[in-house]
């Protein structure tokens, strides 16, 4: 095959993935946007958007890999029914998911707090916002992960080329929606 | 208890943890550095709301780019492919691919930011947006195509499968660059 047919065997197959991912990526923006007044309230809270954008692609990317290979081996069914590796899977990812985005609130508020010139909010109003919001990602990225992912593989579809395009989709549309309900929440509750 | 948990071996989830929480800790200390230029570019943003609107695409297209070349490259060297020879043909093709793919993905985002200015009422022309977006895109583009082959070398080198972590490393710190350069960009054009 000559380059030029390479490119644009490459170009092709890659193009409709990232225009979803871009979809995605300027729906969050549009939420992003929003969010940028609650600023003044919460000092910080523009310091854990990307970390706690970017730790959505780490947690559930893992997830889908794992699910993706398990469906290829034969380990695991593609349904919605009690399987011992789904749902240690499934926990380590709600484990990893909470537990991380608790820590991001965490470490924003230390490292404002250090840095000379910056300003935190208090820390259980960071940590209390990363912990609605990664709590409510983290249900909604599961079942949406498993459900695209399962009648993909139903459908004859190879899960691998799924899981990225899905996880960067939902983890940046929904990730943005219940950051701000978590910011409406905590400012409402604390 | 110890025999079921043994038999599920690496699907156990207590293990996934302690393998993958280390590793989430380390990357959330790396994407902080966007998270702070974020918040310290406040002011500009707004101004420019619209600039809010590209922000995620900015942070995540990079890795997205990253990670399509760094597969491919993997790829590449499980099949035996280990030399990265600059007259080798394919490795031009996956280039200039990537190049081509953030060239088209950064005008449609240009296109895309100016379509929404007229809901939230923006003052930046499509010139500019995309001025902005294919200026910080392929930048970032380029920055994407040297670390992923630096990481998937240097991952074989060191036996490491790159899919465990060279991936997930390489688009997080393009993620940074991501943000540095959109917002550093932006600054310079709109004179901030």
């Amino acid at each position: 095959m000559s380059v030029r047919e390479d490119i644009w065997k490459i170009y092709r197959e890659s193009l409709p993935i990232l225009f979803v991912a871009l979809g995605g990526g300027l729906f969050s923006g549009i939420v992003l946007e929003g969010l940028t007044d609650s600023v003044e309230r919460f000092p910080g809270l523009l310091v854990m958007v990307p970390v706690f954008l970017a730790t959505r692609g780490n947690v559930y990317g893992a997830l889908g890999g794992r699910i993706s290979t398990g469906l290829h081996q034969g380990l695991i069914d593609p349904e919605f029914e009690y399987d011992e590796r789904l749902v240690n899977a499934v926990i380590a990812s709600l484990v990893n998911g909470i537990g991380i985005s608790i820590f991001i609130g965490f470490l924003t508020w230390l490292v404002l707090s250090v840095l000379p010139g910056w300003e935190a909010a208090q820390l259980v109003e960071l940590v209390g916002i990363m912990f609605f919001a990664g709590f409510l990602t983290s249900f909604l990225m599961i079942v949406g992960l498993l459900g695209i992912i399962f009648a993909g593989f139903n459908y004859g579809y190879d899960p691998d080329n799924l899981v990225g395009p899905i996880v960067t989709t939902l983890g940046d549309i929904f990730g943005m929606l219940f950051m701000i309900l978590s910011v409406w929440l905590v400012g409402v509750l604390l | 208890m110890a025999r079921s948990g043994s038999s599920l071996g690496s699907w156990q989830w207590q293990r996934i943890v302690r393998n993958m929480f280390p590793l989430l800790v380390v990357l959330s200390g790396i994407v902080l550095i966007a998270g702070i230029t974020l918040e310290d570019a406040e002011e500009l943003l707004n101004e420019y709301g619209l600039l809010a609107v590209m922000v995620p695409t900015m942070v995540g297209m990079g890795g997205n780019l990253g990670a399509i070349l760094s597969a491919r490259l993997s790829t590449r060297f499980h099949l035996g492919m280990t030399e990265l020879d600059p007259r080798d043909r394919d490795l031009w093709a996956n280039i200039l691919a990537i190049l081509a793919l953030a060239a088209t993905v950064f005008t449609a985002q240009a296109v895309g930011a100016y379509i929404i200015g007229f809901f939230i009422g923006s003052s930046l022309g499509l010139g500019t947006l995309l001025f902005i977006s294919l200026v910080s895109g392929m930048s970032l583009a380029v920055i994407a195509i040297v670390f992923s082959f630096a990481a998937t070398y240097v991952s074989y080198q060191l036996g490491i499968d790159p899919d465990d972590t060279t991936i997930p490393i390489v688009t997080n710190v393009v993620d940074v660059f991501g943000m540095i350069i959109f917002i550093g960009v932006s600054g310079l054009v709109l004179g901030f």
